[in-house]
């Protein structure tokens, strides 16, 4: 499989797809694709249905690549955000809804539970990650470090990761809400 | 950065905007931030911006290689969304008037302009004969510059590539020209991908304002009839250049 490298243009892939090129959807599925369908096979957890779901996301990347406008942000990171939109659009639409009391969420002192986590070893090989980011995932606790991973890589909701945590899931709201906030700092 | 246009934005939307790109908000407000950003380019631009942030997380996935079926299945898709055309019978410089060919090449205008603007600049640094005509010729599916036509002296004009072309190894691309009142196009010559072409003036009448130039993909030795009979790969008209 090829690198996401800067060998590949991205940008002109989707100029090429708006302009009616077949052949640029299929180089691009060609460099993609199975990154794209990791992506959202992790996130669904089923196999057909991530199938669906990258033709489904492949369609829509041909139908509105004239929308991406390269200004506004990387044509990769678009790329990927059509794919992830559609699978967790397909697995919060098939759950059930955790009412969380916002109060509690914002009170509870996420700080404080942040001791009793101080140990808790990385889920993720995250330190490989290219760029700015593996930097600022270093500074944050590694309990929230995972909190991160297991919604973006995992897709889980508030309620999966507390379990998976065996942790409150206002102190999950708090740690997810306080970690985005660090890493916006972080990487602006 | 694509944080620039999210400068205003409440703190809160930025979160919301962090918390929909990490997937943890519930379908209602997933879909809740789904409605807004289509009117709200402030939230929008935050979106993006989080994407870009967290993209490289994406790498901690397992790549899976998708079944063989699955680029058919694409493919199937996007024909049943949009039928094309089949391509026309007549050859191109028959269907000389169609408006559909003009319709595209003036759609192509901007790039053109900004090519000409290119060149020009490159003119004003070494300074060069004189060019009265150019041309830039224009892939006629998505409008993108592939070549430019100089016509600097009476002796000769140059085809000039903008980048690199592929061509099949049994194909090769000739060159056409064809101005207004001609009976058909008048080969130039074949084309070698990624090089200047040069053809002396004396080949054919002085260029006119319009005038058509092509590049079609024919048979490695050329054209068998002395026409195009290929698929047009570029084209573009003269336009004088003061």
């Amino acid at each position: 499989m090829p690198s996401p490298s800067a060998d590949f243009d991205y940008e002109a892939t989707l100029a090429a797809c708006a302009g009616g090129r077949h052949s640029a959807l299929h180089a691009l599925y060609e460099q993609e694709g199975p990154r794209l369908l990791g992506v959202v096979q992790r996130i669904v957890r089923d196999r057909a249905l991530a199938e669906d779901i990258v033709h489904d996301a492949c369609v829509n990347i041909w139908t509105r690549a004239s929308t991406f406008d390269p200004a506004r942000g990387s044509a990769r990171g678009w790329i990927y955000s059509v794919a992830r939109n559609l699978a967790l659009n397909a697995v919060r639409d098939g759950q059930r809804e955790v009412v969380v009391d916002e109060d509690t969420a914002t009170t509870l002192d996420a700080r404080a539970s942040l001791e009793a986590w101080h140990d808790m070893a990385d889920a993720f090989a995250w330190q490989a990650s290219a760029g700015r980011i593996a930097h600022c995932l270093e500074q944050l606790e590694p309990v929230r470090r995972n909190c991160v991973l297991h919604a973006y890589v995992d897709g889980f909701s508030h309620g999966e990761i507390a379990r998976r945590l065996d942790a409150p899931l206002g102190t999950v709201k708090a740690w997810i809400k306080r970690s985005l906030a660090a890493l916006r700092e972080c990487m602006t | 950065m694509s944080t620039r246009n999210s400068a205003g934005l409440s703190a809160d939307d930025h979160e919301l905007a962090g918390e929909y790109v990490l997937g943890t908000l519930d379908a209602a407000r997933r879909r809740a931030v789904q409605a807004r950003l289509a009117d709200e380019p402030a939230l929008q631009a935050a979106v993006l911006a989080w994407e870009d942030r967290l993209l490289p997380l994406s790498d901690l996935a397992e790549p899976a290689t998708p079944s063989a079926h699955l680029w058919r299945r694409i493919e199937r898709s996007l024909n049943a969304l949009a039928p094309r055309p089949a391509p026309a019978a007549a050859p191109w410089w028959r269907n000389w008037h169609s408006l559909s060919l003009w319709r595209g090449l003036a759609a192509g205008g901007f790039a053109t302009a900004a090519v000409l603007a290119g060149m020009l600049v490159m003119r004003e640094m070494a300074p060069p004969p004189t060019t009265r005509f150019m041309v830039v010729l224009v892939a006629p599916d998505d409008k993108a510059p592939g070549w430019v036509v100089q016509a600097g002296s009476a002796s000769r004009i140059e085809l000039i590539p903008l980048g690199s072309v592929e061509v099949p190894a049994d194909k090769a691309l000739q060159f056409w020209t064809k101005a207004d009142g001609w009976s058909g196009p008048v080969s130039l010559g074949l084309v070698t991908p990624g090089q200047r072409l040069e053809v002396p003036a004396g080949k054919l009448p002085a260029l006119q304002p319009n005038q058509l130039f092509e590049l079609t993909l024919e048979p490695r030795t050329g054209s068998p009839t002395g026409k195009p009979t290929g698929p047009i790969r570029y084209i573009g008209r003269a336009v004088k250049v003061m």
